[in-house]
């Protein structure tokens, strides 16, 4: 499970998110917009969802793995 | 040069287009970019030398907004 931190100003943003890493076949995704934090579960690895993640256009940054 | 209308799903605010307007706008062969958030559509002109109706198609989807040529 991967943390990311995200720049996300709307629903808009974080619907993106959501949509983009459940097409990457990511699970179990997680956004808050007030905290910009990305949780999700996904077989690829974290510079993979990384690179699908800065498509959006927005500022990036993976945090970490977490439980 | 040519001309493609994208309709685009689930923007939510300015921000939303003002985003997807810089992104496209910054690509490789992208003259100019309009979106309409009352419309939920984006009028692009491009070079068809440098870039297509699809890729530009794609590029919107990629980033999270459902996007659908409009024929
Ligand atoms: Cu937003
Ligand atoms: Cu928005």
């Amino acid at each position: 499970r991967h943390e990311f931190s995200m720049e996300m100003t709307c629903e808009g943003c974080s619907n993106a998110a959501t949509r983009v890493l459940t097409k990457a076949g990511g699970t179990d995704i997680v956004t808050d917009l007030a905290s910009k934090k990305v949780l999700v579960t996904s077989d690829k690895s974290s510079d993979e969802l990384l690179e699908i993640l800065k498509k959006t256009g927005k500022a990036i940054t993976y945090v970490g793995p977490v439980n | 040069s040519a001309q493609v209308r994208i309709s685009v799903e689930g923007m939510t605010c300015k921000s939303c287009v003002r985003n997807i307007e810089e992104h496209v706008g910054k690509q490789d062969g992208v003259q100019s970019v309009e979106v309409s958030l009352e419309d939920k559509e984006a009028l692009i002109c491009y070079e068809k030398a440098k870039t297509s109706a699809t890729a530009l198609r794609d590029l919107i989807d990629d980033m999270g907004f459902e996007a659908s040529l409009v024929l």
